[in-house]
């Protein structure tokens, strides 16, 4: 049984092997990508302040609540979920195209190992981490649920919390 | 089947010595200076097999497997110099390659390789063992910069893919021909022994294609303009969209 099972996974990784490198000489990396795949640049305010609305869920309370459409609001959420993804993986096109800048010559590149690549390197697996994490969010509760995990679970932190305490404790979760 | 052995060591001494030759006359030596280390290692210790073999065949299958045992361990630099080569012109991702090798040969070699070898019987099974985890622990090394490269639609020069090519095929071969050596011993001591060092030969072939002349890594973007290709302006870059994500995830 283990002898079949180390041979599946033998044939298994030369079958990605060989994928990887069909698939790698015949598609571009940016193949494919349309200007409508990527982020714009960060200093255009209006593509920010549509992630604000995509991820505001006053839209669909109103009209659940307010205007009795339960299922108009359901659509709406599921309609802004898939532009909540989209959004993400946007953001992760234009991330992964950054990453992949060079440096103006391989010889311009002394300190390989210095300090400052691993910074880079923290940088970007900090991001690919939190983006992955928000996505996985995204699919499976929808755009309108909490990323950060609400603590108000624990009994302690109900009753008998001081606010300080409390803002103290949320500050220790900052990503930043 | 001491013919086809002969036969095979010496294909393996002329592609290892074919491969030196190009690798000096392409300049290659010094851009992969860790991968001819080991094809010089595999070329001192097949030949010096051989040497041993004829002076005093007593000491050959010691001499054999102490050579066998070490390239085994040996095999980890072509990783590293591939992991190396693969994200070297990517400031942001240069030391992700290497990071992911130590990371899974460490975590893999406590927890998969090292019991192994503490708990095994006897010598044959433990060096058996050895072999067979540890190909597997290259194969797994190899899947992870495979997707790492995918991830980030890094695009692999000719160099660098015909390494990861030549070493794939040998060691998805490995892992089943190790695998099957317990379960068809028989076979595999008048038969099957032959699959390993045919494929080894096979990924010497891929190398040699590959490292034939220098070829360097293809459509990498340029430089940021703004920036002058600086890393702090990189970093800069890496940290907007880093904050932009934590200010979404607050919310």
């Amino acid at each position: 049984m283990i002898t079949l099972v180390y041979v599946t996974i033998a044939i298994a990784f030369l079958v990605l092997v060989l994928v990887f490198f069909t698939r790698a000489k015949s598609k571009d990396p940016d193949q494919g990508v349309t200007r409508n795949d990527q982020a714009p640049h960060f200093g255009d305010a209006s593509w920010l302040s549509l992630s604000e609305c995509i991820f505001d869920p006053s839209d669909a309370r109103w009209l659940r609540n307010e205007l009795s459409f339960p299922e108009l609001a359901l659509s709406l959420t599921r309609a802004r979920k898939q532009l909540a993804i989209q959004w993400l993986k946007a953001l992760q096109v234009s991330f992964n195209t950054l990453v992949r800048t060079t440096a103006l010559s391989p010889h311009q590149n002394p300190g390989a190992n210095s300090l400052e690549s691993w910074r880079l390197l923290w940088l970007t697996v900090r991001f690919q981490f939190f983006l992955s994490y928000a996505l996985m969010i995204v699919k499976l509760f929808g755009p309108y649920h909490r990323l950060i995990p609400s603590f108000t679970w624990i009994p302690f932190l109900k009753e008998g919390e001081s606010p300080q305490r409390r803002s103290l404790l949320a500050s220790s979760g900052d990503l930043d | 089947m001491r013919l086809l052995g002969l036969a095979i060591s010496c294909c393996v001494l002329l592609m290892d010595g074919l491969l030196i030759w190009r690798g000096v006359r392409s300049r290659c030596v010094r851009l992969f200076p860790l991968f001819f280390a080991y094809i010089l290692y595999d070329f001192s210790s097949t030949g010096g097999a051989y040497l041993v073999y004829w002076v005093q065949p007593s000491w050959h299958a010691s001499v054999y497997w102490f050579c066998y045992v070490l390239s085994i361990v040996v095999e980890f630099a072509i990783l590293v110099e591939i992991s190396d080569h693969i994200f070297q012109p990517f400031p942001a991702i240069r030391n992700l390659g290497r990071s992911l090798t130590i990371l899974i040969a460490v975590a893999l070699g406590l927890t998969y390789i090292l019991p192994a070898l503490l708990s095994s019987r006897g010598m044959r099974p433990a060096l058996l063992d050895f072999a067979l985890r540890a190909s597997l622990t290259k194969a797994v090394i190899l899947a992870a910069l495979i997707y790492a490269a995918r991830h980030f639609g890094v695009r692999l020069g000719r160099n660098v893919a015909g390494l990861m090519l030549g070493f794939s095929i040998y060691l998805g071969v490995n892992i089943a021909n190790f695998a099957c050596v317990e379960r068809f011993g028989d076979l595999y001591a008048s038969i099957l022994w032959v699959i390993a060092p045919i494929a080894y030969t096979l990924c010497l072939l891929v190398w040699t294609g590959a490292l034939w002349e220098y070829a360097p890594m293809p459509g990498t973007r340029a430089a940021l303009p703004a920036a002058g290709g600086d890393s702090e302006a990189l970093v800069l870059e890496l940290a907007r969209f880093n904050n932009a994500l934590s200010r979404f995830l607050h919310k």
